[in-house]
């Protein structure tokens, strides 16, 4: 059983990674950090940066818990992948940010928290920063 | 000498043509998109080029060419950002960068990378330019006495060339060639004005047309390759700041942006040659020179210096082959060579005299274009790094429609886009399973004249084949031939003796 | 293809000498490279060294065996015989009067002693790619193309082209519902607006 954390490098995400790290503690539970940029380009936004990594990593030592952290790129709809890692790993919790979306992003976009919200079947644990 | 009174005025008329704000406007555009190409993996120039070959049928021979050769040696250009800061080499003659461009990107000083890259690849390119506009009005007046058979031997060297140096399995590679060679008989005989593999279908009578097959082979050819699930571990966007050499770097550099400069100039000549083994001998050379050699593969500038001036310099170079004897040499000229036969113009040593403007219009546009290029790869290379974001599957269908509906463009014809479907698959076939294009178009695009010229030999010669070693020239050429063609296997049973010998010279040594 | 490459620098000038002379030398570099640095010295050991970071760069996939190689190699040494066939009966003539069939006939045989060629060697061939599951998404693309100039001529270039772009981006490029809809209805109305617009070329068209 482990605790899965969806992330990006944003306030969202960060909010998410210290709730999931939280949480990994209080069920004394491995952590896994899925941060995979959709579609194959060389460059992608949502990879989380080197120093970011690092301090993942120095945060998760400190509070003794073990970090793994998943960066392969995945096609196709985000909240499938998060889903289908969570499958995979029998998460027991999945830890997602929130954030405003306007009601253009919404209608051409969709969200993927909702989606992963209505279609676990296992807890969600949605955090704002 | 009265050449030199000939040389200088369509050298300053040629300048003209290039600072006429349309021809500006195509450089501009060729040489961004050339950056851009550069830039992404996946799609190449000759590709690229082929794709746009639509659009060169509604503008001006100079203008067309002009963006045409942009997008080549821009691409030159682009590909070092990669290289340098994702350690992904954009193009083949970018991946020698990568040893110590990606190790000066580790230790944070990718700017210094980036822009010694940069400044090599604009000296090598400018100082290609200005030994081409000397060199290349002495190869053409001294090509205009060919006679049939000088061309069937440069022909057949030149395609043998190509095929021997280029990447991958040599043997392969002949069978591409053998196979352009074959399909270029397909149409009507110029001698006979019989009907060769034609089939009754109308659509082949005048033989297949150049630009479905170009678009084809490179362009759709290359997009359904990389359909297939190739998957590069995407990385975080990077700020790319301060992209200027220190003093010391420069003068670092300097020995190696003059040797490259040489060193890609002789080698692009050389058809097969080109850009990607320019930048490997110039990388071997620096390292050999070196007196500290340790430091190459750690971030020595000389080695990012060294290959990125000559893979500009062998670009530019190679343009000499097409420009003045009408014989290209390398996929990418070959391209071009259609290009310009597909808007009436018909490479050869009488281009020099009989077009002018176009002649040096052309080559005065690199100027120009290598001006533009170190302005966008020194202050603007932050915007085209942010291509790299857009994902694949998004320029896809875009490259994939261009296509389709671009070559029906060119014919008004719905059977061309058949065709280019055809080779399509073809590309993506021959791609796979290690056979390289560039060998078949060019032999596709000189097949015609080769055949012409070996008939019309023979008919000089009456049937005796070894006529041709009688004339010069093409004696010379010939014999460069065979020992090219032979030699490898000369080689091969060289080594296998020595190979043996040492086996028997270590067993000695163990008892 | 490492002597090819030397011998084909013999004729030029300062690439040449390095490569010719760096062959004794090699072994003393490859004794040294074993230390941590990879960065290579001899054209060959580049070479190497450039085609192992191309493959480590594109994640390709494993090479192909030798049933595929020698599959290759029948197809080769078939299209050769077929030329063959085919240059015969346009006549051939002599050395003296080429026919039609003279400059087809030396092409086919080469293609032929070529493929046979690629059937001696094809159990060291390792430059081909095994065909997998991925391949059929190459068929579907081609399929979408098919189905493209097939329509063309009937329904014009709009649907068609719309029906292909969806494909590419949705099933092919694993891009989401809503864009997919959306880039897909953006690219027809773009080429509409520059070729039938614009340039006004004569593609067919229903709109």
């Amino acid at each position: 059983m482990t605790v899965l954390v969806g992330y990006v490098p944003t306030p969202e995400g960060d909010a998410a990674f210290s709730a999931a790290l939280q949480e990994a503690r209080r069920r004394s539970e491995s952590l896994v950090v899925l941060n995979s940029p959709q579609g194959g380009a060389p460059v992608s936004v949502d990879v989380a940066p080197d120093p970011a990594v690092r301090r993942m990593n120095e945060r998760a030592e400190a509070d003794g818990v073990t970090l793994e952290l998943r960066q392969a790129a995945h096609s196709g709809d985000a909240a499938d992948e998060v889903l289908r890692v969570a499958q995979e790993v029998d998460a027991s919790v999945i830890v997602i940010g929130l954030r405003k979306r306007s009601a253009v992003g919404k209608l051409l976009m969709g969200s993927v928290a909702q989606r992963i919200l209505l279609d676990a079947d296992r807890p969600v644990l949605a955090v704002k920063p | 000498m009265d050449t030199l009174a000939v040389d200088i005025a369509p050298v300053l008329d040629g300048f003209t043509v290039v600072l006429e704000p349309t021809n500006l406007l195509y450089c501009l555009i060729g040489v961004t998109v050339g950056m851009l190409v550069g830039v992404l993996p996946g799609l190449g120039p000759a590709a690229t080029i082929a794709i746009l070959l639509p659009i060169t049928i509604g503008i001006e021979p100079v203008t067309a060419i002009i963006m045409l050769s942009g997008i080549f040696y821009g691409a030159q250009y682009g590909g070092t950002i990669t290289s340098v800061l994702l350690k992904l080499p954009g193009e083949a003659s970018s991946v020698v960068t990568v040893f110590d461009g990606h190790a000066l990107s580790r230790q944070g000083r990718a700017g210094t990378a980036l822009g010694i890259a940069a400044i090599g690849s604009f000296v090598g390119g400018t100082v290609s330019i200005v030994a081409l506009s000397f060199l290349a009005p002495v190869v053409a007046s001294f090509a205009l006495d060919f006679g049939p058979p000088e061309y069937t031997a440069l022909a057949l060297l030149g395609i043998l060339l190509v095929s021997t140096i280029s990447s991958g399995s040599r043997l392969k590679a002949l069978v591409a060639a053998s196979i352009g060679l074959l399909l270029a008989t397909v149409g009507r005989d110029a001698f006979t004005g019989g009907e060769r593999f034609t089939f009754g279908n109308l659509n082949l009578a005048d033989g297949l047309d150049f630009v479905p097959i170009a678009m084809g082979l490179f362009g759709l050819g290359e997009i359904l390759y990389n359909l297939e699930e190739r998957h590069t571990a995407a990385q975080a966007p990077m700020k790319v700041a301060n992209v200027w050499p220190s003093r010391r770097d420069l003068r670092q550099s300097s020995g190696a942006i003059g040797r490259g400069s040489v060193l890609g100039f002789v080698l692009g000549i050389l058809p097969g040659g080109g850009a990607t083994l320019a930048s490997l001998a110039a990388y071997a050379v620096e390292k050999r020179r070196s007196k500290t050699p340790e430091r190459f593969g750690n971030g020595a500038v000389e080695g990012v210096a060294g290959p990125e001036t000559a893979n500009n310099a062998a670009a530019t170079s190679s343009f000499i082959p097409l420009l003045t004897l009408g014989i290209p040499a390398n996929a990418t000229m070959a391209v071009i060579f259609g290009a310009l036969l597909v808007i009436g113009v018909s490479p050869g040593p009488q281009l020099v005299t009989e077009e002018p403007e176009l002649f040096w219009g052309v080559i005065n546009s690199m100027y120009i274009g290598n001006i533009l290029l170190l302005i966008m790869s020194i202050p603007l290379v932050g915007l085209f790094v942010k291509i790299l974001r857009v994902r694949p599957a998004i320029l896809a269908p875009i490259t994939v429609l261009i296509t389709l509906i671009g070559v029906y463009t060119v014919n008004n014809s719905v059977f061309d886009i058949v065709l280019v479907i055809v080779f399509g698959v073809l590309g993506y076939l021959m791609k796979k399973l290690g056979f390289d294009p560039g060998p078949l178009l060019l032999a596709f695009v000189l097949g015609v004249l080769l055949e012409e010229s070996l008939r019309r030999s023979l008919l000089i010669f009456d049937g005796n084949a070894a006529e041709f070693f009688t004339r010069p020239i093409s004696g010379t050429l010939l014999v460069v031939f065979l020992l090219v063609a032979l030699l490898p296997l000369i080689g091969k049973a060289f080594a296998r003796r020595r190979s043996a010998e040492q086996q028997n010279d270590t067993t000695k040594e163990l008892v | 293809m490492t002597s090819a490459h030397d011998g084909a620098h013999a004729p030029t000038g300062p690439g040449g000498s390095t490569a010719a002379g760096a062959s004794p030398l090699g072994a003393d570099d490859a004794a040294r490279s074993t230390t941590a640095v990879e960065s290579p010295s001899t054209l060959h050991d580049l070479e190497e060294a450039v085609h192992r970071l191309e493959a480590e760069a594109e994640h390709r996939p494993p090479a192909a065996g030798p049933t595929t190689n020698l599959v290759v190699a029948t197809l080769v040494v078939a299209l050769g015989a077929a030329a063959l066939v085919g240059s015969l009966s346009l006549g051939v003539g002599s050395a003296r009067t080429p026919g039609s069939g003279t400059w087809p006939l030396i092409l086919s045989l080469l293609i032929v002693v070529l493929g046979l060629g690629l059937a001696v060697t094809a159990r060291s061939t390792t430059d081909a790619e095994r065909f997998s599951r991925s391949s059929l998404l190459v068929l579907a693309g081609l399929a979408t193309m098919v189905v493209f100039v097939a329509l063309i001529g009937t329904i014009g270039f709009e649907i068609p082209a719309a029906l292909l772009a969806f494909v590419w981006l949705r099933f092919l490029g694993g891009e989401g519902w809503r864009l997919s809809v959306v880039m897909s209805l953006g690219l027809v109305v773009a080429f509409y607006l520059i070729f039938v617009a614009a340039l006004s070329v004569p593609i067919p068209h229903l709109f």
